[in-house]
């Protein structure tokens, strides 16, 4: 058998494979027409970057060694990582919580911007690839920080932001008592 | 199966597909007679059998066409832009297949088969993977037979690109997959359509008018975004931009 023959068999166990994993039940999701501003208005962890950058700063637990508690700095680094892996979760399910009323949305749209989808996989992917690759190192006890160059104030213009884009959003619901241009056509609509 | 669609009157939803069906029982009850009772020659009847076969394929191709649009035709804005690229798919497989099939010039129908065999299983499965990306509930019914369908594809492909260099010397065992392969899938069919209700519609989604969509949709991808950022801050924090 020639390559191009080996190919269209491993193609085909491909789809085979993805036919196997896409009919497996689907997971409950939280998402509804009805609670999407509920979900856009939770608190955001984003908030806490600051804490979390300061915590695994190696200054900040460096004094420990010097005055002779080594074991001490070693412990309080080990949790300070735990807590940081804590954060990247939470960061992660408030990035599917966003990914999640993006489709709600994309389903209820008349037309949808291909481009507007095409980023947010491309950003969806980007993303599984960065908290893996932080997850690892923070498990693996490496540093992941090397500069810290005016980190907080970074942060604080991203919540700034953030809340600029959540505030446009709540606007609209209250000037329209709803999403703008909203309407249940669906059995939802009693 | 035939019977199946008729008595539970799921050919007036599935009119390609019953065709499908239909055609498929017809072929083989004609290749039947042709092979015992013509005297055409070998060659001439190799030559209607393949067409045969590359008309069956066709009305299958229809089949999943119809399976499609049974399950995204209630989403107008995400159908549209599915549609294209499950069109861009089923066209890349299409073409790369051709492009990479070897042969002589009686082996061209067989080469454009197993392309359309594996473009419609690329295209059932990426369609599945819409479906579970934008949590649509997807009905039973076209469920299973999106299932059977993609499965015959990808085993038809299995089969042909395995056993083509060799496939007069094991003609008999080839016949036999292939059968396997069509009955596994007709079992999934059955299966869906005696247990479930083709009446069973999906529930009709919300509507949103484009300017809401438009607006919405561009604060989340930049929520999505500075929520990206965040994570490259804490990667390389170092780093700093505007």
């Amino acid at each position: 058998m020639n390559l191009p023959m080996i190919l269209f068999v491993l193609l085909a166990l491909l789809i085979i494979f993805l036919l196997a994993w896409v009919t497996r039940p689907p997971r409950l999701h939280s998402v509804t027409p009805d609670n999407i501003f509920g979900l856009l208005s939770q608190p955001r962890h984003c908030a806490r970057l600051h804490f979390i950058l300061q915590a695994l700063r190696p200054e900040d637990t460096e004094f420990l060694a010097q005055m002779g508690n080594a074991a001490l700095m070693r412990g309080i680094r080990v949790r300070r990582r735990q807590i940081a892996l804590a954060y990247l979760d939470c960061l992660e399910e408030e990035f599917e919580t966003l990914l999640e009323i993006s489709r709600a949305i994309a389903i209820m749209a008349p037309e949808v911007i291909a481009m507007e989808e095409m980023s947010r996989w491309k950003l969806s992917l980007l993303f599984s690839v960065k908290c893996a690759l932080l997850r690892g190192r923070l498990r693996l006890g490496l540093r992941p920080l090397s500069g810290f160059v005016a980190l907080s104030t970074l942060a604080t213009g991203m919540v700034r932001h953030l809340e600029a884009a959540t505030s446009s959003i709540a606007e609209h619901t209250a000037l329209g008592g709803g999403l703008p241009g909203l309407e249940l056509s669906g059995p939802d609509a009693e | 199966m035939l019977i199946a669609l008729l008595q539970r009157r799921t050919f007036r939803s599935y009119p390609w597909f019953t065709a499908y069906i239909l055609s498929a029982l017809l072929q083989s009850a004609g290749m039947f007679l042709l092979y015992r009772t013509s005297g055409l020659k070998a060659r001439m009847v190799w030559n209607i059998a393949w067409g045969a076969q590359a008309v069956i394929t066709g009305m299958r191709s229809l089949a999943v066409v119809e399976v499609i649009r049974t399950v995204f035709s209630h989403y107008d804005g995400i159908w549209s832009f599915t549609r294209r690229v499950l069109l861009w798919v089923g066209l890349g497989v299409l073409v790369y297949t051709l492009a990479f099939s070897h042969g002589s010039s009686q082996w061209i129908i067989l080469n454009f088969i197993r392309g359309l065999e594996l473009a419609m299983a690329a295209v059932v499965v990426t369609m599945l993977l819409f479906a579970r990306y934008y949590l649509l509930p997807l009905a039973p019914v076209p469920r299973t037979l999106a299932v059977g369908l993609c499965l015959y594809s990808g085993f038809y492909v299995i089969n042909y690109s395995v056993l083509e260099r060799s496939l007069q010397q094991y003609a008999a065992f080839w016949n036999f997959l292939g059968m396997v392969t069509y009955v596994a899938s007709l079992l999934v069919w059955l299966h869906g359509l005696s247990r479930y209700s083709v009446e069973e519609l999906p529930l009709q989604p919300a509507k949103i008018s484009p300017e809401a969509y438009g607006k919405l949709s561009s604060e989340l991808n930049l929520r999505l975004y500075l929520l990206n950022r965040q994570l490259t801050l804490l990667l390389h924090p170092g780093e700093r931009r505007p």
